[in-house]
């Protein structure tokens, strides 16, 4: 069933789940560690901290309401020293007013009662994405556009724009490329890797819908590239200042 | 307040212009006074020197010339000397009569014209004023009257102006101290304040000669009092009925500001209060979703990891039942959120087939035959997948609650020229009565009364708001039986290797 980074011999993914409830504690772990993840546990976010100086994990699933100390206060305090993944898993649904603020600090959100398949497949993909590389600043792609991913936001033209989690997904995974080309089967991994049925249509839809947001004649776009027969490239306009900016952005162009 | 006649800046110190000297017309002003003839005052004052001083001179002339002709002389040269003698004396009489007419009512021309400017509004006007007598006393009074309206006028201006500023938004605090402070600078006192009290236990004191003058004024509002002005003028300053009018004027303005700016406040406190009373529903609806949904994570789990291990069908529903218990609980989140305007809906690409299958799956309806038909083939709805599931349960659970065990149809399509899918959920059961059709889509509606227990209730109150919220409906087909129609944002199928090449 996994098909992770470590079935060749490397070291399994650390997980650390911050859990108030000990009951979903024991079986997700049990669970997680039948699935050959290393998993360590913590009733809440006192007691993460502590773990998290003894070494980090590769991903965090953090409760959201817990006593003493909250998911978010947590999930910001990690953030603020390392940048490690954080999937949500939260009773807290996404029509929450809240589910924005998290949606800021975490890479995925998964609503309780969750499926164990569901977590799993989300799991596997924010471990994947991390050769991304996320920018958590702006990215300059153009004297009208920049992203700001981890806002889930895009700037078009001076205006802000929301993208939805899965067309942020899709440029996370076209921006650590910058400038090469994405093929449509990684993409559809990328945005859908939770969704059983998905087909690349479901990249060809969202990426015309993209494009009707952010690029200035979505007829002609410039930023969101089609390659024929091989999938996609996010292209930066506007010569050395926007090479800079990729720069400042601190991404680095995934190997291969 | 600029533009208006009284803007002119006080000209106090200037010289006092003096009317111009009568000339020759006489005096327009004269012939509109209340009180006088037709003749002028100048013309009836001449006549009546000339008559007292001239006419006796020129008659006792007459008669002596009478007497020179009766007494048979013939003097030529006497007779015209006698003749010339008289007719200077008319001539010179005259004059004198003219002259001193024309000294006599040259002031009162001067104040004529001076009355004039200040009724034209140049309050600045002076009278120049030489001497003691009456019309010099008259001059000097006129003179008062222009300084008192142009004082009054000026406090007048910065009252309006300070009545102006007065915005209920400042605060009632605010408005007292700014009330109080331009009015004291507007009225010359040397302190004001406004208290928001019974103006009857603020004690009235008479003024005392030589020492500040206390002024007050009651805050009214119609029949209500607001609260009592007092203040005090330096003991020099003379307190005339006009200008206690002017400050119960202003009184009565800053009564309005200050009830409206006590309405703001009240408001202001109760919309944050009401931001505070929703703010704790979030919080306590996020604390019950929480410790609802937390249990049942463990069961639905526990029963989850077991079913994984030995497939038995207790498990299975296990699992399911607190799958529904846990649906029922976010649907009355929704309900909630739908209430407080607080939904959000964000939009997802997806195809429909499969969500509508699963939704099917998840509700594990044993026994009841279920058919699906996907005529959008290659479309891909734009929803939001929670919601989406939301609904979907909502409509396939009705069809198999009161489809009475017949086959439930759901058929996917496209609707032509929209932009938009539909799916058609319908089941073979004896469908609603008329009656029941209207207020379908209401809170707390359930068909028929036929005792189904189960359920909220809200279930397509709260699909048909959700269809909404993402930018598409929810109706029932107008055809008898129970046919449900749900209409989502669509996309067409695209050949996406060569439409959207670049």
């Amino acid at each position: 069933m996994l098909s992770g980074g470590w079935r060749d011999g490397a070291t399994a993914p650390r997980l650390l789940i911050v859990d108030d409830d000990p009951n979903l504690l024991v079986l997700l772990a049990d669970q997680l560690r039948a699935d050959g993840f290393e998993v360590q546990t913590a009733r809440d976010g006192r007691e993460a901290l502590r773990r998290l100086e003894a070494g980090w994990p590769d991903l965090l699933i953090i409760d959201m309401m817990m006593p003493r100390m909250d998911g978010l206060t947590l999930a910001r305090e990690i953030k603020a020293t390392a940048d490690l993944p954080i999937i949500v898993l939260s009773a807290i649904d996404t029509a929450d007013s809240k589910a924005d603020l998290l949606e800021e600090v975490a890479e995925d959100y998964v609503t309780k009662p969750y499926h164990y398949p569901e977590l799993r497949a989300r799991i596997l993909r924010v471990l994947r994405r991390l050769g991304d590389k996320v920018p958590r600043r702006s990215l300059v792609l153009g004297p009208d556009l920049t992203l700001e991913l981890h806002r889930r936001s895009a700037i078009v033209g001076g205006r802000a724009v929301q993208l939805t989690p899965t067309e942020s997904r899709l440029l996370y995974a076209l921006a650590a490329n910058l400038g090469s080309t994405v093929s449509t089967e990684t993409l559809l991994a990328r945005g859908w890797a939770d969704t059983d049925d998905a087909d690349p249509s479901y990249v060809y839809v969202t990426m015309r819908r993209l494009r009707r947001k952010i690029e200035r004649d979505p007829d002609r776009p410039v930023h969101v590239v089609t390659v024929r027969g091989v999938g996609y490239r996010l292209v930066q306009t506007g010569g050395d200042e926007a090479a800079d900016a990729v720069e400042a952005a601190g991404i680095a162009p995934a190997p291969g | 307040m600029a533009g208006e006649p009284g803007t002119r800046e006080p000209t106090a110190d200037e010289p006092v212009a003096s009317g111009p000297l009568p000339g020759g017309s006489a005096g327009a002003v004269d012939e509109t006074a209340a009180i006088g003839s037709r003749l002028s005052f100048r013309l009836r004052l001449t006549l009546a020197l000339l008559l007292t001083a001239v006419a006796p001179l020129a008659g006792f002339g007459l008669v002596l010339l009478t007497r020179v002709v009766q007494r048979g002389d013939p003097d030529p040269a006497l007779r015209s000397l006698l003749l010339l003698g008289i007719a200077a004396a008319a001539l010179l009489g005259v004059l004198v009569a003219l002259l001193l007419a024309s000294d006599l009512t040259a002031p009162l021309r001067a104040i004529a014209s001076a009355v004039e400017r200040v009724s034209r509004g140049d309050l600045s006007s002076r009278i120049e004023v030489v001497g003691t007598d009456e019309l010099a006393r008259l001059a000097e009074s006129h003179n008062r009257l222009a300084a008192d309206l142009e004082r009054r006028n000026r406090e007048l201006r910065s009252i309006l102006a300070a009545i102006e500023e007065a915005t209920p938004s400042n605060g009632v605090d605010q408005l007292i101290d700014m009330a109080a402070r331009d009015a004291r600078a507007a009225l010359g006192m040397i302190d004001a304040a406004i208290l928001l009290v019974d103006p009857l236990t603020v004690p009235v004191t008479a003024p005392v000669p030589g020492e500040p003058r206390p002024v007050r004024a009651v805050l009214r509002l119609g029949d209500e009092i607001v609260g009592v002005f007092v203040g005090h003028l330096p003991a020099t300053r003379t307190w005339e009925p006009a200008d206690q009018d002017l400050l119960e004027l202003f009184a009565a303005e800053i009564a309005v500001a200050i009830r409206n700016a006590q309405l703001f406040e009240r408001v202001e406190a109760q919309n944050a209060r009401l931001l505070e009373l929703d703010a704790a529903k979030d919080d306590f609806l996020r604390g019950v979703s929480h410790n609802l949904q937390t249990p049942l994570t463990s069961i639905r789990a526990y029963a989850e990891q077991l079913g994984s291990d030995r497939p038995d069908r207790r498990l299975a529903i296990i699992g399911e039942q607190a799958d529904r218990l846990s649906r029922m609980v976010r649907q009355l989140l929704t309900v909630s959120r739908l209430e407080s305007g607080a939904l959000r809906s964000r939009s997802e690409v997806l195809a429909l087939a499969p969500h509508v299958r699963r939704a099917w799956e998840a509700l594990a309806a044993e026994g009841v035959p279920f058919t699906l038909q996907d005529l959008g083939q290659g479309w891909l709805a734009v929803a939001d997948p929670d919601q989406l599931d939301q609904v979907l349960w909502a409509l396939l659970d009705n069809a198999v609650k009161y489809g009475g065990g017949a086959t439930v149809q759901a058929t996917i399509a496209p609707i032509p020229g929209r932009g938009q899918l539909g799916i058609t959920i319908a089941d073979d059961g004896p469908g609603l009565a008329d009656a029941d059709r209207a207020g379908l889509f209401g809170r707390y509606a359930r068909s028929g009364g036929e005792g189904h227990p189960e359920g909220t209730g809200l279930g397509l109150y709260v699909s048909r708001e959700l269809c909404r919220a993402m930018g598409g409906d929810l109706y029932l087909e107008p055809s008898p039986g129970g046919t449900f129609v749900v209409v989502l944002p669509g996309e067409p199928p695209e050949d996406g290797e060569t439409a959207t090449a670049g």
